[in-house]
């Protein structure tokens, strides 16, 4: 098969990550954290390049990555929006929050907007319960996360970009 | 070990500890005032960090030099950001809901003035005649601090700090004794592990120590995956060293080599302050080899864990570090004897391991002063919901529900009534009322159907839906199960089915029996800890709120009014004030319009149910009312 | 090697020590349905929860196949909470397994069938809902056909895939409810390591696998195995 430039750059990428690592299979979850760090998700040959390395088959590699939720097998969004589903924010309306964002988005949980601006996601508590229902977006908690805050923060985006789009006309 | 060999473990530390002291002592009694910012997640998460930087900022405009350190969490997470002010000649003041401008006037009007703004103060940490001291408070009389002693008062990020509370003196006094006098200890003790099940600590370790095979391991659990529970981490934000000390010493007295502290990657500032403290404790040779000049060589590592319930689980825990998908495995054999690559392992809580020096330090007698005869110690909980004071808490074993809730936590928010509380998470159960003067300790709380678990206590009041929060912890725990076995894959699944058909009005009276029998058979026939207590929060609100699930069925009505499927809003003609429209512009999917007379009129089919409009009407209108069943709505003319 | 002599369901019998009950039960001609095992898998997966025995003294029942044998042990493949179990763990398995029996070709020798009637099951389960999950049938390999609907998760395939024949081609991935035998990045068998050995159609206890054109081969493979396993 021929590699695409794409792909033999992720490969050459996770060749690199993997020199920092010895080949021992108990180094899999933290090789793949680091992957994941660098590349925002978990390509397809980066995983057949981490098999080999570790000396495993690689289904175990999809194994491993598709049972822990920390993984993603697909590029993230440019903002990510993480609405927490921890137990105080779910009795606080966390469930109609989650259902606001992906009426906005159009999008389901774990899955990216198609412009690439936004992933959704769900996490448990966050540890902020006061402020239930929290959002955790671009990893900063926002806490009383009403529908109408989910306009406001998507405004708020929107505008942004506007402005950069502006600047650097 | 010799004791001989130990002459220099002493000396060796008393360098550490005075430099430690001096620097304690300048920031102290430096004669400049100290301020304290709560920045651990729960304040951080309020705005701490704006508030810090407001707070530098001012002092630099003042041209102010006074020291101000990141604490953790002191457990008043309600009013974060909390700020703590130092200043000589008055007592140490705690604020809260500190914002950037309060933070401005606290600084101009409190350190560069002399009007300590009473209207901010939380409370004083110590007694004195000037501002009422948190010692006052109802809760002082209830709670205990010990293993959240230092949180929120010392920088987690300064080794110093801890040193010069006392900290790593109980392993300068451990590595003085024999592994056997230190095991015997911590069983006389009576400690039992915080870690759900209760296992007594000391009869662990000496399994573990007389089991053979090397490397032998020791694993702190801090995967915390309770979707409500914060401890944990807090413990490991605030006052990380003492995780540490506690491991080291068990270390030592189970003759391991390494260690791993394994946290969830999403908890990024407790690894970043494990690792940190790692590394200081390193450098002092507190960790690594020959600690303080003995022979006792231990190093422990972080494993940041990627976020999977089920690796709360021991074999399952060890499954991930060992690069699997974090799967149970068979036990026997328990992991104090083949754990970790087939080797002895020790696995403990962060908070048992966190109990370790103080038990030590002020001995097993001390120590089982403390709580029941079967639980002893304090219990820390994390304390959320629809109660007044959320945030951590510390009390002693046997303290009873209703002391947590009512006079810790200050009762329930907004005067509501309370209708239950739900402890241990996914793993635990949901106690009414009448269950309030439970004491709290492993062995009642298991009899009255609910569990220790973890440490979470959500509090519900009247508006929360009983079979819902069982549908809620129902659905983590079915997305969580691993799927290995049968019981829990399907018969889980299964379940939820039942419930979600119950909260949106479908349900069938045949159902409960269903369920009960079901559940029954999957805390029987579940592989793990998992699936055997995964029924527990539906068992319990079906005993004791069996009216609830009754009315979904029957009536197709939600009692608390909140099941979506079972609601409608509704706006009361007579109510609605016409030249108001706070709700039309607020309703996001724009269902609400005014009709001729300008009374506004939700479109049923179009409401989504978010509730934004009942929030928008104004208090003295109240126009928006939720109604259950749906059918209530009177039909449009 | 010692022996251990115990009863069961009555019958005195005699295995070696460290075995397991499952095994001491089956050498002796006593049925107790199981699928996820196999003898030579040094670490019982313990998955199906299909094997509950009660054994005297012992507050619960428990699975047959993690519980190691004692001398003097006196266990009962047939009380009433192991039945229990075992027919709830069942019904659970056919209430998310598409049962078409009839247009199925492993019908006969599906073990699935076989445990249904050891148990008095129906094979169209009342009780529970059917739950579904309408994945792809994969269908690109040459010899064998794999429809993940049928699989019950018993993980013999996988094991003789890797442990047997040192290929690893499948192996179990997502969790939970999603969980599954599938290949690398869930692609069909064709693009995979697959040599076409067929070992894993002739391990697997349900329709799941199937030979694509020899389906007589597949059958008669089933039944062998089966009745050995029950005769011995
Ligand atoms: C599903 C499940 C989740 C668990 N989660 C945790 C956890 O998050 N933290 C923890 O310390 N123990 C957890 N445990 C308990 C551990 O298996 C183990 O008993 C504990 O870490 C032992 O420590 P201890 O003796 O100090 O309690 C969990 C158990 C089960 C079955
Ligand atoms: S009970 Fe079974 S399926 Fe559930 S988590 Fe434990 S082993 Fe996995
Ligand atoms: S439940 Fe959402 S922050 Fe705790
Ligand atoms: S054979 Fe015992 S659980 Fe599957």
């Amino acid at each position: 098969m021929v590699m695409t430039e794409e792909q033999a750059r992720v490969r050459q990428q996770t060749k690199r990550i993997l020199n920092r690592f010895g080949r021992r299979r108990g180094n899999l979850v933290p090789i793949l954290q680091k992957v994941q760090g660098e590349i925002g998700y978990l390509p397809r040959e980066a995983m057949l390049e981490i098999a080999e390395f570790l000396d495993m088959p690689e289904i175990d590699v999809y194994g491993v990555v598709t049972f822990y939720n920390q993984f993603r097998l697909n590029p993230p969004g440019k903002h990510s929006v993480r609405v927490c589903l921890g137990t105080a924010c779910h009795m606080k309306g966390g469930y109609i929050t989650l259902d606001a964002w992906k009426r906005r988005l159009g999008i389901d949980r774990g899955q990216t907007s198609p412009d690439r601006e936004f992933d959704l996601d769900t996490v448990a508590c966050v540890g902020c319960c006061v402020m239930a229902p929290v959002t955790v977006v671009d990893d900063k908690p926002q806490g009383k996360v009403a529908p109408t805050k989910v306009d406001g923060i998507l405004l708020s985006f929107k505008l942004e970009k506007e402005r950069q789009g502006e600047e650097s006309r | 070990m010799k004791i001989t060999d130990l002459q220099s473990v002493l000396p060796a530390f008393q360098g550490i500890k005075s430099r430690a002291e001096s620097q304690w002592r300048e920031l102290r009694d430096g004669g400049k005032p100290v301020i304290m910012v709560g920045a651990a997640t729960c304040g951080r998460a309020a705005g701490a960090l704006e508030v810090l930087r407001a707070i530098k900022d001012e002092l630099k405009k003042q041209r102010l030099d006074c020291p101000v350190v990141e604490v953790g969490c002191m457990g008043h997470c309600y009013a974060e950001p909390i700020v703590t002010i130092s200043k000589p000649g008055y007592p140490p003041i705690c604020y809260g809901y500190v914002n950037p401008v309060i933070a401005e006037r606290l600084i101009s009007e409190f350190i560069l003035g002399d009007d300590p703004c009473l209207e901010f103060v939380l409370g004083a940490l110590e007694e004195n005649d000037l501002v009422p001291s948190f010692s006052d408070f109802p809760r002082a009389k209830f709670e205990k601090k010990v293993i959240l002693k230092n949180c929120g008062h010392i920088d987690p990020e300064q080794v110093e700090h801890y040193i010069a509370n006392g900290g790593y003196a109980a392993l300068v006094k451990a590595l003085q004794m024999q592994p056997e006098e230190i095991i015997d200890e911590v069983k006389s003790s009576g400690l039992r592990g915080r870690g759900g099940a209760g296992f007594p600590t000391g009869q662990k370790w000496e399994i573990c120590r007389n089991a053979g095979g090397r490397p032998k391991y020791i694993i702190c659990n801090g995967d915390e995956g309770d979707p409500g529970a914060f401890m944990d981490r807090a413990i490991l934000e605030s006052d990380p060293h003492s995780v540490l000390e506690g491991m080291i010493i068990a270390g030592y007295a189970i003759g391991a080599r390494y260690g791993y502290i394994y946290v969830r990657a999403e908890y990024p500032l407790a690894v970043h302050r494990a690792r940190l403290a790692l590394r200081q404790a390193k450098k002092l040779n507190l960790l690594g080899k020959n600690i303080l000049g003995s022979d006792f060589s231990f190093d422990i590592k972080l494993f940041q864990g990627s976020g999977a319930f089920v690796c709360g689980e021991e074999t399952a825990l060890i499954a991930s570090l060992e690069g699997e998908p974090g799967i149970p495995h068979y036990r026997p054999p328990y992991p104090a004897t083949n754990g970790l690559y087939g080797k002895p392992t020790l696995i403990n809580n962060v908070k048992t391991l966190s109990s370790i020096r103080y038990i030590i330090q002020k001995g097993a007698e001390w120590f089982a002063s403390v709580g029941t005869e079967r639980s002893k110690g304090t219990a820390v909980f994390a304390l959320a919901g629809k109660v007044v004071n959320t945030g951590l808490v510390e009390v002693p074993m046997g303290t009873t529900l209703r002391q947590v809730i009512f006079d810790v936590g200050s009762g329930i928010q907004g005067g509501k009534r309370f209708k239950a509380v739900q402890i241990g998470g996914p793993s635990g159960g949901c106690l009414p009322e009448s269950a309030l003067d439970l004491p709290i300790d492993f062995d009642s709380l298991t009899d009255a159907g609910a569990m220790m678990g973890s440490g979470g206590m959500i509090v519900l009041d009247e508006d929360d839906c009983m079979v819902e929060i069982a549908r809620y912890f129902l659905e983590f725990t079915q997305r969580e199960s691993c799927g290995k076995c049968t019981f829990c894959r399907l018969g889980t699944k299964q379940m939820l089915e039942v419930l979600d058909e119950i909260t949106k009005g479908k349900g069938k009276i045949e159902d409960l029996d269903m369920l009960s029998w079901l559940a029954e058979d999957i805390k029987a026939g579940s592989f793990c800890g998992l699936g055997k207590t995964a029924p527990n929060p539906v068992l319990s609100t079906m005993s004791y709120f069996r009216d609830e699930y009754e009315a979904h069925i029957k009536e197709g009505r939600c009692p608390a009014l909140m099941c979506r499927e079972l609601i409608a809003y509704y706006i009361i003609p007579e109510k609605c004030e016409r030249s108001c429209d706070a709700c039309v512009g607020t309703c996001t999917v724009e269902a609400i319009s005014a009709n001729k007379k300008r009374i506004k009129v939700i479109d049923q089919e179009k409401c989504v149910k978010c509730g934004t409009c009942l929030d928008a009407c104004p208090p003295q209108y109240n126009a928006v009312v939720k109604l259950s069943p749906p059918s209530q709505v009177p039909a449009s003319k | 090697m010692k022996t251990v002599s115990l009863t069961i369901d009555g019958k005195r019998v005699k295995a070696h020590e460290g075995e397991k009950v499952l095994w001491a039960a089956l050498d002796n001609g006593i049925y107790v349905p199981n699928l996820c095992t196999l003898r030579d898998n040094s670490e019982p997966s313990a998955a199906c929860r299909l094997c509950f025995v009660e054994v005297e003294g012992k507050k619960q029942p428990v699975p047959a196949c993690t519980e190691t044998i004692e001398q003097g042990m006196v266990v009962n493949t047939k009380g009433p909470g192991a039945l229990r179990l075992a027919r709830t763990a069942l019904e659970l398995l056919l209430a998310s397994h598409p049962v078409d029996c009839a247009h199925c070709p492993s019908s006969g020798s599906c073990e699935l069938q076989k445990i249904a009637a050891h148990l008095g099951v129906k094979l169209k389960t009342r009780r529970f809902r059917k739950l579904l999950r309408e994945l792809l049938v994969d269908s690109s390999s040459p010899v064998f056909i794999y429809d993940p609907n049928k699989c019950v998760l018993c993980g013999r395939c996988v094991w003789v895939c890797r442990e047997r024949l040192g290929i690893g081609v499948l192996g179990f991935a997502h969790r939970g409810f999603e969980r599954v035998v599938t290949t690398f990045g869930d692609g069909p068998i064709a693009e995979s390591k697959c040599r076409d050995c067929g070992e894993c159609v002739v391990a697997c206890p349900t329709g799941a696998l199937t030979f694509k054109d020899k389906q007589g081969t597949v059958k008669s493979a089933h039944k062998e195995r089966v009745e050995t396993e029950t005769t011995q």
